[in-house]
């Protein structure tokens, strides 16, 4: 018989609420395989996936402020919509 | 050529490459970034899976993200013929493979293909339903993505064990 329980890799998580959160693994990984790529010495390899990871969630954060200035901000004031 | 040659093609690397994320750094003698690379695409391959469940690996519903999704190699084909063989069955009216409503589960026709038979009140509230449930909205996004991006990363972790002297390696490890 199956059953409707979570199933872990089988069933989506509810992570709904806090989906943005789900950023900071996936950087973590993209980083993890990027570095050992491209890192010289393996030794500095910590700090540059630590560095990694923090670059690309600030600049994913960067990117969804400008996002929200854009929308929220600039085109209401370029475009201005008729009131409902 | 030597299987753990730095220079030129590697074929050998290239294989080992294509059968796991990282095993091409081990035939390269190289150890610790084998490891570094395996770990980063298993936590997106995984952690996709994780987030999205099976449905974010889909050859045939989502198949431009699959054709990402493969390039991770043997794990993400394995996982697509499980989800369409195991997680999947017929619909008894057009026939179309697809995944399950909640309110179905999976049994067999008299010529023994798997359907979807719609579960009675009594059956819902014993717990049965589908064996996974479909993914959508952002979960399925970010689970598709996640499992891409594996994909993508492990092209780059190939391409690097086939030619490993193409890649300028930096001591400071690059610009991220």
């Amino acid at each position: 018989m199956t059953t409707l329980a979570w199933t872990p890799f089988i069933d989506p998580i509810d992570a709904n609420a806090v989906w943005y959160l789900l950023l900071i693994p996936i950087a973590l990984g993209i980083a993890l395989a990027f570095k050992a790529v491209r890192v010289g010495d393996m030794k500095k390899y910590p700090k540059h996936v630590a560095m990694m990871t923090a670059q690309i969630i600030t600049g994913i954060v960067l990117l969804a402020i400008a996002s929200f200035v854009v929308i929220d901000t600039l085109i209401p004031l370029l475009t201005p919509m008729p009131a409902p | 050529m030597a299987s753990g040659s730095t220079e030129g093609l590697n074929p050998v690397a290239a294989l080992a490459a294509a059968a796991v994320p990282g095993a091409g750094y081990l035939v390269l003698k190289r150890p610790a970034r084998a490891l570094g690379a395996f770990a980063g695409i298993m936590l997106l391959f995984a952690g996709g899976l994780f987030i999205g469940g099976i449905d974010a690996v889909d050859s045939k519903e989502d198949k431009i993200w699959f054709y990402g999704q493969a390039l991770v190699g043997p794990i993400a084909l394995g996982i697509d013929y499980a989800h369409q063989n195991h997680f999947k069955a017929h619909d008894p009216d057009s026939n179309e493979l697809r995944s399950g409503y909640p309110n179905e589960t999976i049994a067999t026709d008299a010529q023994g293909n798997r359907v979807w038979r719609e579960l009675s009140d009594e059956e819902i509230a014993q717990g049965m339903g589908p064996p996974n449930k479909k993914g959508v909205g952002r979960m399925n996004e970010i689970g598709q993505l996640s499992c891409t991006l594996a994909g993508m990363m492990n092209l780059i972790v190939f391409l690097d064990a086939l030619l490993p002297t193409v890649w300028t390696r930096r001591e400071d490890g690059g610009n991220a």
